[in-house]
């Protein structure tokens, strides 16, 4: 399947995850996506699946504590200043959890971006904002980078004795993280240049006709878009 | 020192004037927010098939010569630029970089960072795609440019599973795809073997004589262009003190700048037995991935007041070894023992700057003891950079800090990965001395691809074969 058809599929499933509001539909898309990321290599998978699960926890431990509804209070808990009351309501929960799958599903579909499309031929047939496809690709490449250099960082301290630990010790690294970026990101921008990127003439790759089972998840695609915002 | 000139050969009857490809008058330029020039009042002209060895200590300028012959000086980085650099009769003051790119290509010093792509076919593909060429042509320059630095078999291959000397083969084809009138090269053989680098440096040779190309190469390690260049430029402060065809050039070395040229004096050998034993591996072996072994049945002992050099190809283990020896990775068969504190210095110095100061940075490892990291930064030479953030200097320097925050420690047991890297040849000749000054009472292990430093640093060298035995060399 080429690229662009992965893409519309995964936005579409992104835009029915923010369009939907039963925790069922939610559930079933979300697993939808765990099992196609979990065809992908562990070792790459690991870490996106750590941050959702991280990220999705936090939505919902958080969620009931800000929100201010709900009749049935499950816990009363004490008055602070600018938040207000700190109390859990079941309608928060479940409000919460509907906040928890939707972030879960919008992020497995930036994890399936991440790990199962083909960049570099999405990149090459795109048409319409290449330069931002192109942005957003480079972009996503940085998160394997980051996380090597983040193993580099502390193996230079491990090699003068310093060990890192906990999360002071890590996010100590925070910085010099970013600013790595930013240098290679400035390496990279200079590359591109040298190599011609931004001339007006650019070659395109000739265009092949869609195939059968891409017309079908093109159809798919629209038919989750638009059941998302009809029944759902 | 005296400015040298050599003239120019007088065109032959007949001979076009087209010959000429670069032509850079009276330039100037400094980058923005600095009051030093990067290079002042150069002057030369640049030929078709002839390859030009660019030397010069760090921060001479060389890298910014090759920069300003791309038009990125001052297109890209900005700055104040006087005179004029002029590439096939383009101006590249009035020509962008990017339009530059059918005429010129140029590979940078860290192939990891010129990467756009995931597979090395897109990645090569690039630049002709910019250029606007149709899809056939496009693909037959892909095919061409990695047949022509062997590396046709890794066309569908990812790029992040490359080595370093097979990334930098994949840069040069993307450099080549262009078919450049000229190539400029910033130290391309830095990540290479010697074999590699031979061969690479030999494949740039025939390239331009066969292309009709004009090579601009810049080196810290000149043993090896100096063998394939037709001529040599000298930079010093941003000057060019010396052009001229090679072997005038030699000369001119020999007596001006003898560390460029004169191979360094072998390192007078310990005796093996003198110290008592501070690293022993026995047996050891590392696999990565199940299946896929890096090392298997390696023994090493390293006693104490010996420097031993660690050889051998690309992709043979030798910074597992060395990582091994110091304990940041676990053997996964064998024994590795270490008797004593070991200090690593990794080869990336762009990893010594997790610190605001370069003080606090070396001072890092030795529980804040800033007098103990300032006589550290002096001993390397950077005692006027105590409080200069470690981005702000420059590699050679970045390469010096990171020695000097493991040196610091006090390590029983040294490991140095690629320490030269980037390193000028008079530089390396200090930092030798200072391994040979302080190697009593310490184990050092020093994993290089600089024979010419090994053989000048250490007691014994031993390399690591492909398959990842260990034999004396």
């Amino acid at each position: 399947m080429r690229p662009s058809i992965a893409l519309a599929l995964l936005g579409a499933c992104v835009v029915a995850a923010l369009v939907v509001a039963h925790p069922l539909s939610l559930a079933i898309l979300a697993a939808a996506l765990l099992v196609l990321l979990l065809q992908t290599s562990w070792r790459r998978a690991r870490l996106f699946l750590l941050g959702i699960a991280v990220s999705s926890f936090g939505l919902f431990l958080i969620f009931p504590l800000t929100a201010q509804t709900g009749s049935h209070p499950l816990w009363n808990g004490p008055i602070l200043p600018v938040i207000g009351s700190i109390d859990v309501t079941r309608e928060e929960l479940a409000a919460g959890a509907v906040q928890t799958l939707r972030l879960a599903t919008v992020a497995l579909a930036f994890a399936l971006w991440a790990l199962k499309l083909d960049h570099d031929r999405l990149v090459r047939e795109t048409r319409l904002a290449r330069r931002s496809v192109l942005t957003v690709a480079l972009a996503t490449r940085l998160i394997p980078t980051l996380e090597r250099d983040a193993a580099g960082f502390v193996e230079a301290l491990r090699g003068r004795g310093v060990e890192v630990e906990g999360l002071r010790g890590r996010s100590r690294l925070l910085a010099p993280l970013v600013a790595s970026s930013l240098e290679r990101a400035l390496t990279l921008a200079e590359s591109m240049e040298a190599r011609g990127y931004g001339r007006p003439a650019r070659a395109r790759p000739a265009r092949s006709p869609f195939s059968w089972h891409e017309r079908t998840a093109l159809a798919f695609s629209l038919l989750l878009v638009v059941s998302s915002l009809i029944w759902l | 020192m005296a400015v040298t000139g050599y003239p120019r050969p007088a065109l032959a009857p007949g001979e076009s004037i087209s010959a000429r490809i670069g032509c850079i008058e009276r330039l100037s330029f400094s980058y923005p927010g600095s009051e030093a020039e990067a290079l002042v009042d150069v002057s030369l002209e640049l030929e078709r098939g002839e390859v030009a060895l660019v030397l010069g200590r760090s921060g001479s300028g060389k890298s910014t010569l090759l920069r300003s012959l791309a038009g990125l000086v001052p297109h890209f980085h900005g700055g104040r630029f006087s005179g004029s650099v002029s590439v096939a009769g383009l101006d590249t003051r009035r020509t962008a970089p990017a339009a530059l790119a059918g005429t010129v290509a140029t590979l940078f010093q860290d192939p990891e960072d010129q990467i756009v792509f995931d597979r090395v076919a897109s990645e090569v593909s690039f630049g002709p795609e910019n250029l606007g060429l149709q899809p056939g042509e496009v693909a037959r320059r892909v095919a061409s440019s990695l047949t022509a630095v062997g590396a046709e078999h890794l066309f569908s291959r990812s790029t992040r599973d490359l080595s370093g000397g097979e990334l930098q083969r994949v840069c040069l084809a993307s450099a080549l795809a262009l078919e450049p009138q000229l190539l400029l090269l910033d130290e391309p053989t830095s990540q290479l073997d010697p074999e590699g680098a031979a061969a690479f440096l030999e494949l740039v040779g025939e390239l331009a004589r066969e292309r009709g190309m004009a090579v601009v190469l810049s080196e810290q390690r000149p043993a090896l262009p100096l063998e394939i260049c037709d001529r040599v430029l000298f930079l010093e402060r941003g000057r060019l003190l010396l052009d001229a065809p090679r072997a005038q050039a030699i000369e001119w070395l020999e007596e001006n700048a003898p560390a460029f040229v004169e191979p360094p004096k072998a390192a007078a050998k310990q005796d093996a037995d003198s110290g008592g034993v501070i690293c022993e591996l026995e047996g050891i072996g590392y696999a990565y991935r199940p299946g896929t072994p890096v090392l298997e049945n390696v023994s090493l002992e390293l006693r104490s007041g010996e420097i031993v050099a660690l050889a051998g190809p690309n992709g043979s283990g030798k910074t597992t070894l060395a990582k091994l020896a110091c304990g940041l990775l676990e053997a996964q068969q064998g024994r590795a023992l270490c008797h004593g504190r070991s200090g690593y210095l990794s080869q990336d110095p762009g990893r010594y700057v997790v610190c605001e100061r370069a003080e606090d940075e070396v001072a890092l490892g030795i529980e804040g003891d800033l007098p103990r990291a300032r006589r550290w930064l002096a001993e390397l030479g950077l005692e006027r950079r105590e409080r200069r953030h470690p981005r702000d200097l420059s590699s050679g320097e970045r390469e010096r800090l990171g020695l000097a925050a493991v040196l610091a420690t006090e390590p029983d047991l040294l490991v140095l990965d690629e320490p030269t890297r980037g390193v000028d040849p008079e530089r390396k000749r200090e930092l030798g001395e200072m391994l040979r000054a302080g190697s009593e009472g310490r184990a050092t292990l020093l994993v290089s691809h600089d024979l010419g430093f090994t053989r000048s640093v250490a007691d014994r060298i031993v390399s690591l074969a492909e398959n990842g035995v260990l034999v004396d060399a």
